[in-house]
Parts: structure tokens; C-alpha cells; sequence
């Protein structure tokens, strides 16, 4: 496994909290890999499940605050398919803790950066990561 | 598929990114067999590094561009505008932002990361295809529902405009219900009604409903009921503005029949009649106790206490928790009425109204004064309650739109607001999507005609084609993408006598992509972000 | 040929005006006085705890980002319109527009400049890590160079010449059919009451500057030991529904809940309480929220008329309790002034240039009641705040409107 995090990033939310962060030279780890996404709810159980494959140590969908989603549903719907994905791998044997789905609202660099660390942790704990 | 020349832009913006090695990352992806070129930029969003771009583009004969460089929402547009003048599709692009994602973002050497980055933007790029821009043909008529004031000054407005509108009004006639508001809230109904009537861009249609709808925006075919027939016409547009419902909250059980608990509109009535009699000498409101969104009602309240004072002289008292003054000119009327000797009480708990030898009998725990407060009137106006016109729901599932929390039309979703819902096309205005005041329904009216004029005005409007596209041979009609599309903007349609399957709106698509997630049969593409697209930039973790 | 728009103001409700205008079809000339548009509402922050709270912050840079590229958006920033003449349809403008040491259109922001500044603080910065255009600036009264050193440094280094030492101010000269007035407004300052202690103590502070922290920080701190507050006050109407200020500001009551709700979502032992005088909840989507908050809130009834540091550091906030009917004194740590919105002192210089009506609350005079985008002169629009106090969405739709107002005005058809 290697030791990247694999985030799906909504265009209208996290994408631009991660270049405020940037700007604000709010450092976060190197081995996130962020892959920019129209809407959360773009994201495919299958875009997880193959990022795994590939040797993520972590995936995060980020999306907009519940009630801020630019589709409506977007957001809520990448949680459903985040909280499936999380029962499908937690059946061959690798940790739920891994994939997560979070909330946030494009300016907001820090909570991007609360959220970074917090995967972070929770790597130390089960492995892989920083 | 011949093999992609990608053409590698990357830009160091000034020196600035210190902590990147660019030299060894041109080593690295000269490497790679289908890349054709790799350039290194200091200033690739100005003006001659552009120029460079391009020219290079259209020397190396290159298919698929890729720019290394800061946030592509800062200057996505520039370089796209580089590929149109270099006769290429501004699709076949791939950002990897390498400033604020990398650079700005880590401390130390991040080579290996940038590297990487880029690495996934040319997989991405490789597997990228044009999207074409077509036009479509937009009907040029806009449907208003409703016939009171809102409804009937966006006709007018989108008239002045050239736009045909048809009004569909429930009632009998235009305003019926707006004459009654006239006074309430000073606004003046018959100038418009006159106008209208001479108008010949307006038609209308009386006592007729919308029972249902189909198609997406620039057509949308239109059920109407009409006595007992039904029939169908085609609008570009649709903007409702159906008003709300106002109704006295539940008294206590004895009291309900009395005369002396009224509703404002009554009050209203009998403030217009010649010689009421007999005079009432006090008079109570009652509001914003069991409703807090009680921005219409203190308008309401304000005006009538202040009517009461000037026609009749009586004592006029007012129960409520909060005066809601944030509307405009709400606050000088409050001050207008305390100082012609209206008395504001304020209380914390519903007041108690109860019929006492023909009077009525108010009590109320009064903050002010810290104690309790017994009052005896002759006529309560009691307090009211706005809502959402009766058959708000049947209009939300008929449209497929969401209501707020109040039941209101348009959802609670600051994206829409003020007057868009979730489909192209249809607008909110005025009281069918919360209780407004004059001064917002104004502005509402003139935004919802900005928005049809935007969409209509050409007679055609521009459109990515396909860009989310379904495949018909995969589509199994299973209705999935139909369900969860939360802008109304895919359709079954027929292909031949054995098949129908889903397609999308070009025009109605607002391209999230949540359809190409769901769908069970992978039969929808995203380009830009379709799943061979998502999973190249994943390919690459594996390689690094 | 479409006609060209002038509007005066790039904060959200300008914004949504020349967006809107050069949708459909027109040429829109964007006149900012500051560096950056986006106005005052670029400065707040979101307010969302694990839900969103519709405070509409994060619409603002999405358009601002919007208008940035347009096509048809010409911005005009640092500029301010010196002169107008003619009349609908025919609008000449003058517009200075300010020395400019930094040019916005080579700048591409690598922070290199920042990186060598020997000034104490910095001479060169970002107006905000958000700021459109994304360029640098350089303040005059900072620089070395304005106390007669021979510093060249920036200039330099710059990587793309973007650094001029000695720029001249330029004109512009415009021919307009219309004019969108959209100036926006002023904060009360909150010094100018006295007695509520603000610029004297280190912890009282105003609505905005927690805003600002919120966007600087991301979480709240004691201005005076950097330790997480426990007890928070906000006072409500101060600035709005006194005797200077006959209105209500209409933001603060929705912005003091949603800060309120947000310090409780971070700090959950802390007790926030907000004194008010009427309490302003409606408005789409409010109610609820806010009866959500009065689960965590303290909600009273009240206005503070004096504050006083005590030797221990906390505030003491001396009121009217009028649900008690007594004066009575309470401690905080930490006290939030909602400060209102109050007209531009500079409203009367745009007045007289375009010979529009000042009301007597000093915003600008509409000449129709029910048409707030209206003004006594043909041509000439109002959107915003600048007509009066509005919120982000009020503001926007108030934009759109003085648009539509502006296109039939100027007869624009349908083909």
C-alpha cells in the first residue's frame, strides 16, 4: 500500500478551500492527491473501490455543506455511495476508516486542513499515510 | 484511435515555485512515448507566454494539451482561449495546478508530487475528446401562473422586453385577490389591469389551472384545464407567481364565531366603508406570537393600526413577540405608530383572547412592564398565519421541484436564490416562495424577467452538445438517471419501435454528473469526467 | 451595436448587475475603487457548522469569479468615476483611475515581491488570498521608498516587469447608455458609541471583525490571551433603529444568530447570549434555524448601555433587562457588537456628479416607492445597499432588478 490519499474534490467547495489553503500557506501533508470532481455526487463506488485497487491508503469525497449543494443532492447522494463503498470493503478485509465523505464550504481553507490531518490520524492508526 | 500528441505547458509563474525541481520533471515526461513536447514557462499566462503556447500547438501538430501551472480557476479561461486560436477544441485541455495544490501547499522539495500531478492530468488529457457547441431553438413565449400583482407586472415588464406571455390565472378575472392587498400593502392593481388589457403581447386565460408539464426548458409543453377542457401549449419559459395563503391562526375554542375577533382583510374592508357603525373604541392586533416569519403581517399590522388611528380615533394596542422592521420603510412605520398613540405590547407567550359580555378580554404577560396585562377591546384583529397557496404540493410534484422548509416553493438552497429553482426555466417570484415584502416582490419580478429574457431573448441559445451523453446501445431504460437527476433534465424517448431510452437536455443539463454515478448500466459519459477519465488519474498512483 | 453599461461599485450587488447585463448582451464597464471587487461581502465568512446556514458568502465568489472572466466585463478597478454628462442613451463618463504601481494585467501573483520587502509590515501584499484580480499591490505609505530610501527590490526582482515606481493616473472616457449606481455601504463605527467600550478594550469586538477573524483563523480566540472564549455576548442595533439611524440594518439579527450558532458548533461549553430589542427571524429558511439555536443560544431581551472592563479582564455589560423590568449587570469574556449598515459618507460627491437624490436616512432616494431601482434621473439605476440596507440575497436580486430596469429602459428587444 502506498501512502496516498486519494480526495475527490467538488468544484464548487473543496477544490477551491484547497488552493485558499494554498494561498494562505496553510500547509498539509504531501501525499494528498486531490482529483477535481463537477459535484461530489459524480463520484462512482467504483472510482473508490479502484483507487484502493491501486494502492490508496485513504479516500475522501469532499462535497458541499449539507443544504449547499449546487445539484441539490449531490452531496448527499456521494455519502450514501461512500457509506456503501465503506461496507464493501470492510467485507474483503480492509478498514471502513479509510474512505470518508466531508462536508465543507469553499472558503473555508482550515476546515480542509482539520480535514487532511484528521485522515492523517487516523492512517497512524491503521497504517499507511504520513 | 491514433495516438494522441500531447503537448506538455509548464509554467514555474516567475521562479516562485522554489521547492519544484522543473528540470527533472521535463526529464521525466519527455520520457513518456506520446507526449510530444515539453515546455517550460516562467510566464505562460501572459501575454507571450501564450504566444509561445500557441505556437508551438500548431508547429508540433499537437492533439492534447496539458498546463502545469497555478489554480485553474485563476486562468483556465486564458488557456482555453489559447487552444481556440490554435483551431483546437477547448475540451482537449488538462490542468494539473502545481502552485496552489503543491507548491504553496507543502513545505520542502515537492518534485516527486508536482511530477505526479502532471502525470494525471496527461492521463486524463490522452483519453479527452471536443465538445462542440450547437444552438437550440428556444420557444419565444413565457407562461406566468397566477394573476395578482407579481404575475401581472412580470407580463408587463417581459412585454416591454418583446416577449409574448400568457397569463394563467386561477380566479375569474386578473387582481381579484390583489384589489383586497391594494390597501394592506399600497400597491396599486388597476393601472396594471387596464395595461394588460391593451397589451398585445399578454393573453389570458381565466379560471383555468396548470395540471401538467413536460419537457425542459426553451419547450416545455403545458397542460392547462380550462372549464371542463383540457388542452396543451408550448412555452420557453415558465414563472409562477401564485400568491400565498393568509389565514387566521386557531383562537381559543368559545371565541371562533365572534365578530369581534376579525382578520385584517376585514378589517381593511370595513376601514373602506363609508360610515362604519358603530365606531370601534379600541381596537387590539395580535401577531408574530405562534409565527416568527411574521414580516407581512407586521406590514399588514402597521398599516391598518395606522388606518384605525387616522379614520376612527380609537385606542389601538398591538400584541407580539418581535416587530419585524427588516423590510424597507417597515421601521418609519413603527415609529409613525407609536407616535400617533398606537401601544405596542410585548410578550413572550401567546396572549389569551377570550369573549367577556360582548368584548374581548387580552391578556398577556407583558416583557416591558415585567407583569401581567389585561386589556378588554372591542374588535381583536387576530393574528395570521402566511403559508403557501393550497395546492403548493400538488404544483411541487407536478414540476418535480423541492419546497422549503415551510412549505414554500424553491428550496432552501442559497444557490437559487432569489427566483431560479433547480430546473432551467422556471422561476419563483414573489409570495409562492416565502412571505415577501412590496420592496422584494419588486425585485423579484424584474429578476425572474432578466432570467426568461436571458434564456428567450435570441430565439436560440448556445449549448455544449452532449457533453453528458447517454449511450443508447447500453441504456436499459431502467429509469435510474430519470429518479436522481435534480435538474428534471433527462427524458425517455423512443428509437425505434422496440426501444425507448434515456436522453439528456443539452440545454437543461447543469452537468454534475450525479446521473453517470448512479447509472447501473455505465451507459452514460461525462466528458471531462467520465470514468476512464476519473480512473487514468488514478492509474497513476500505481506508477509513481 | 449593443450598448455599453456603466456600473459604479464591484461588491456583490454590482456584481450581479453587470453579470446579468452582459448575459444578455451588453457591454458592462465594472468601476471599482478599491484593488479587488467583490465589495464588503468578500470579507465575510461562511458560516456553516455541519450544515450550511444560507448566510450566501460563498456565492459571492463564485460570482465575482464569474464576472472576472465574462467576456463582455470590463474591470475597471482602482478607478473612480470623476464626471458624467448627457442623458439616457448617451452618458459621457470620466474615470480616473488611481497610480498603480503594480499592473493587475502582468502581475501574476509568485509572491516574489512579498518575499523581498524589507518594510516592516510588508509594502507589497494580496488584498486577500481571494482577491479578483489576483495581483499584488503596493501600499505607498509602507514603502521604503516614501521615506526617501533608495530601495528597488520588487521592481527588480518581478519577474514579469509588473512594478513601476512612478505611475501616472490615468482617464478613461466613456460613452454609456446607462448607469448602475452600486456603492454599497459603510459599517457604523462602532467608536461612535462610546460607552460600549469598542477600540478600548481588547475584547469587545464588532460583527465584522469576528467575521474577518472567522476568514483569517478559521475558529475564535480571546483578541486579549489567544484562549478559546466561554461566554459570549452579542449586542444587537447598535448603528440601527436609533436616532441617527431610523432603520432597521436587517443583517444583524441573521448574522448574530449565525456567528452565535457557529462559536457554539466550535466552543460547545461555551454560552453565547444575544441581547436584543426585536429580533428580526424572517426571511426563507430563517425560522427554522433559528429555532434550532435558541436550543444552544441564550436569547434576551435587552439592551446593553455601558461596558466596563473589569481589573480581572472580563466585561462587564450593564442593561435594561426588559423581561425583568430591572437594570442588572452580567460578565463576559468576550463581546460582539452587530454593527449596522449605515449610508457612504462619500454618498454626496456620486449624488452631485450625477445629480441623484440623497433620502433622509442618507441613502439614496428612489423616485418611485414600490421601484427601488429607480432615481429621479432617467438612466441612472440604484442596486444594493446603496438604496438601503439589504442582505447578500436581497442584494443580488436587487442588482438583477436594477438590470432588467436598465434593459427596458434602454429597449432592448427580443429578436
Amino acid at each position: 500500500m502506498s501512502r496516498e490519499i486519494i480526495a475527490f474534490c467538488c468544484e464548487h467547495s473543496a477544490t477551491p478551500a484547497a488552493n485558499l489553503a494554498g494561498r494562505l500557506g496553510l500547509h498539509y501533508s504531501e501525499n494528498l492527491r486531490l482529483i477535481p470532481v463537477p459535484c461530489a455526487g459524480r463520484v462512482d463506488v467504483v472510482h473508490i473501490l479502484k483507487a484502493f485497487e491501486k494502492g490508496a491508503a485513504a479516500v475522501l469525497v469532499l462535497g458541499c455543506e449539507d443544504g449547499a449543494c449546487h445539484h441539490i443532492e449531490g452531496n448527499t447522494r456521494a455519502r450514501e455511495r461512500v457509506r456503501y463503498s465503506r461496507t464493501l470493503l470492510e467485507e474483503i478485509g480492509i478498514d471502513g476508516r479509510r474512505v470518508g465523505m466531508f462536508n465543507l464550504a469553499p472558503d473555508t481553507p482550515h476546515k480542509f486542513l482539520d480535514i487532511v490531518n484528521e485522515t492523517n490520524e487516523t492512517l497512524k492508526e491503521l497504517g499507511g499515510g504520513k | 484511435m491514433t495516438e494522441a500528441k500531447i503537448g506538455v505547458f509548464i509554467c514555474d509563474c516567475g521562479g516562485a515555485m522554489k521547492n519544484i525541481d522543473f528540470p527533472t520533471i521535463k526529464g521525466e515526461l519527455d520520457a513518456i512515448a506520446d507526449v510530444a513536447s515539453v515546455n517550460l514557462s516562467s510566464d505562460l499566462c501572459l501575454e507571450e507566454g501564450r504566444a509561445k503556447m500557441l505556437s508551438c500547438i500548431k508547429d508540433e501538430n499537437i492533439d492534447r494539451v496539458v498546463v502545469a501551472a497555478c489554480a485553474p480557476q485563476l486562468k483556465e479561461h486564458v488557456f482555453q482561449q489559447v487552444l481556440r486560436s490554435a483551431a483546437l477544441n477547448s475540451y482537449l485541455m488538462s490542468m494539473a495546478d502545481i502552485r496552489e495544490q503543491c507548491s504553496w501547499a507543502h513545505e520542502g522539495d515537492v518534485t516527486t508530487k508536482a511530477c505526479g500531478l502532471i502525470k494525471m492530468a496527461i492521463g486524463r488529457a490522452r483519453l479527452l475528446q471536443p465538445v462542440e457547441q450547437k444552438d437550440l431553438l428556444v420557444k419565444q413565449e413565457v407562461l406566468l401562473v397566477g394573476g395578482g400583482f407579481s404575475a401581472m407586472s412580470s407580463a408587463i415588464q417581459l412585454s416591454r422586453l418583446g416577449l409574448h406571455t400568457t397569463l394563467l390565472v386561477g380566479d375569474s378575472a386578473l387582481g381579484v385577490r390583489s384589489r383586497e392587498l391594494e390597501e394592506l400593502l399600497g400597491l396599486e392593481v388597476a393601472p396594471m389591469t387596464e395595461a394588460i388589457d391593451r397589451d398585445k403581447n399578454i393573453e389570458i386565460v381565466t379560471s383555468a389551472e396548470l395540471v401538467g408539464m413536460e419537457g425542459t426548458a426553451g419547450n416545455f409543453a403545458v397542460r392547462i384545464r380550462k372549464g371542463g377542457e383540457e388542452f396543451v401549449q408550448s412555452f420557453g419559459a415558465i414563472i409562477f407567481a401564485t400568491g400565498p395563503r393568509t389565514e387566521i391562526l386557531p383562537q381559543d375554542p368559545g371565541s371562533k364565531s365572534s365578530t369581534r375577533i376579525v382578520s385584517q382583510e376585514r378589517l381593511a374592508r370595513w376601514l373602506r366603508a363609508s360610515s362604519p357603525q358603530p365606531r370601534p373604541r379600541s381596537v387590539a392586533f395580535v401577531f408574530d406570537s405562534s409565527d416568527e416569519c411574521s414580516r407581512l403581517p407586521t406590514l399588514v399590522t402597521l398599516n391598518n393600526a395606522l388606518a384605525v388611528k387616522r379614520s376612527w380615533g380609537s385606542e389601538v394596542y398591538v400584541f407580539c413577540k418581535n416587530v419585524k422592521v427588516d423590510s424597507e420603510g417597515a421601521e418609519e412605520l413603527y415609529h409613525q405608530a407609536r407616535e400617533r398613540g398606537v401601544v405596542f405590547l410585548k410578550f413572550e407567550d401567546s396572549p389569551g383572547i377570550s369573549i367577556e359580555d360582548g368584548l374581548v378580554r387580552i391578556e398577556a404577560k407583558d416583557v416591558l412592564l415585567g407583569q401581567d396585562a389585561t386589556l378588554t377591546c372591542d374588535v381583536v384583529v387576530a393574528e395570521e398565519k402566511v403559508s403557501p397557496a393550497a395546492g403548493t404540493d400538488d404544483l411541487r410534484s407536478l414540476l418535480n421541484v423541492r419546497t422549503d422548509s415551510r412549505g414554500f416553493l424553491q428550496d432552501d438552497n442559497v444557490h437559487l436564490y432569489p427566483v431560479a429553482s433547480e430546473r432551467k426555466g422556471i422561476f419563483f417570484v414573489g409570495d409562492c416562495r416565502g412571505d415577501l415584502d412590496a420592496a422584494r416582490i419588486v425585485a423579484d419580478v424584474s429578476s425572474a424577467v432578466m432570467g426568461a429574457h436571458e434564456l428567450l431573448a435570441r430565439g436560440r441559445i448556445t449549448v455544449e452538445a452532449e457533453r453528458v451523453k447517454v449511450d443508447p446501445q447500453k441504456c436499459r431504460a431502467c429509469l435510474t438517471c430519470i429518479r436522481v437527476c435534480p435538474h428534471s433534465a433527462i427524458q425517455l424517448v423512443r428509437i425505434d419501435s422496440e426501444r425507448e431510452v434515456a436522453e439528456i437536455s443539452d440545454l437543461a443539463c447543469d452537468a454534475c454528473g450525479i446521473c453517470a454515478g448512479i447509472c447501473p448500466a455505465k451507459a452514460i459519459a461525462f466528458q471531462g469526467y467520465s470514468d476512464e477519465q476519473i480512473l487514468a488519474q488514478i492509474e497513476v498512483l500505481k506508477a509513481s | 451595436m449593443d450598448p455599453h453599461v456603466l456600473v459604479i461599485g464591484g461588491g456583490i450587488a454590482g456584481i450581479a448587475s453587470a453579470l446579468e447585463l452582459a448575459n444578455a448582451g451588453l457591454t458592462v464597464h465594472l468601476v471599482e475603487k478599491e484593488a479587488a471587487i467583490g465589495g464588503r461581502a468578500a470579507s465575510l465568512c461562511c458560516k456553516a457548522t455541519d450544515v450550511c446556514s444560507e448566510c450566501s458568502v460563498c456565492v459571492v465568489a463564485q460570482k465575482i469569479r464569474e464576472a472576472a472572466i465574462h467576456p463582455r466585463i470590463s474591470l475597471l478597478t482602482n478607478s473612480v468615476v470623476r464626471r458624467v454628462s448627457g442623458e439616457r442613451g448617451d452618458f459621457h463618463v470620466e474615470i480616473a483611475e488611481k497610480p498603480r504601481f503594480i499592473d493587475p494585467e502582468r502581475c501574476i501573483a509568485c509572491g516574489v515581491c512579498a518575499e523581498l520587502c524589507p518594510a516592516e509590515p510588508k509594502a507589497v501584499c494580496l488584498p486577500s488570498a481571494e482577491a479578483v484580480p489576483f495581483s499584488y499591490v503596493l501600499d505607498e505609505r509602507l514603502c521604503l521608498r516614501s521615506r526617501g530610501q533608495d530601495c528597488d527590490l520588487c521592481r527588480e526582482s518581478c519577474p514579469t516587469k509588473a512594478i513601476e515606481f512612478e505611475p501616472a493616473g490615468r482617464r478613461r472616457e466613456l460613452t454609456v447608455a446607462a448607469i448602475v449606481v452600486a456603492t454599497g455601504f459603510e459599517v457604523f463605527d462602532a467608536r461612535g458609541k462610546g460607552s460600549l467600550g469598542y477600540g478600548r478594550y481588547p475584547n469587545v469586538l464588532t460583527g465584522l471583525d469576528l467575521e474577518e477573524t472567522f476568514n483569517r483563523e478559521g475558529c475564535l480566540r480571546l483578541p486579549s490571551n489567544g484562549k478559546e472564549p466561554r461566554n459570549v455576548a452579542f449586542v444587537q442595533c447598535v448603528g440601527s433603529r436609533d436616532e441617527s439611524h431610523g432603520y432597521c440594518s436587517q443583517v444583524c439579527c441573521k448574522y448574530a444568530v449565525r456567528l452565535a450558532r457557529l462559536i457554539n458548533y466550535q466552543i460547545p461549553d461555551a454560552q453565547v447570549t444575544i441581547f436584543y430589542i426585536d429580533l428580526q427571524t424572517a426571511g426563507k429558511g430563517f425560522v427554522q434555524f433559528y429555532e434550532e439555536c435558541r436550543e444552544k443560544v441564550r436569547f434576551v431581551r435587552g439592551v446593553p448601555v455601558e461596558i466596563t472592563q473589569t481589573p480581572s479582564g472580563e466585561l462587564e455589560v450593564k442593561l435594561e433587562n426588559i423581561s425583568q423590568g430591572k437594570a442588572s449587570r452580567e460578565l463576559f469574556d468576550l463581546v460582539v457588537l452587530s454593527v449596522g449598515i449605515a449610508p457612504r459618507k462619500d454618498s454626496w460627491d456620486l449624488a452631485s456628479i450625477l445629480g441623484i437624490n440623497l433620502g433622509d436616512c442618507g441613502f439614496f432616494d428612489t423616485s418611485e416607492p414600490l421601484n427601488s431601482t429607480k432615481t429621479n434621473v432617467d438612466g441612472v439605476f440604484l442596486a444594493g445597499t446603496c438604496q438601503g440596507p439589504k442582505d447578500i440575497p436581497d442584494s443580488m436580486g436587487h442588482g438583477m432588478a436594477a438590470a432588467s430596469k436598465v434593459i427596458q429602459a434602454l429597449g432592448v428587444q427580443a429578436r
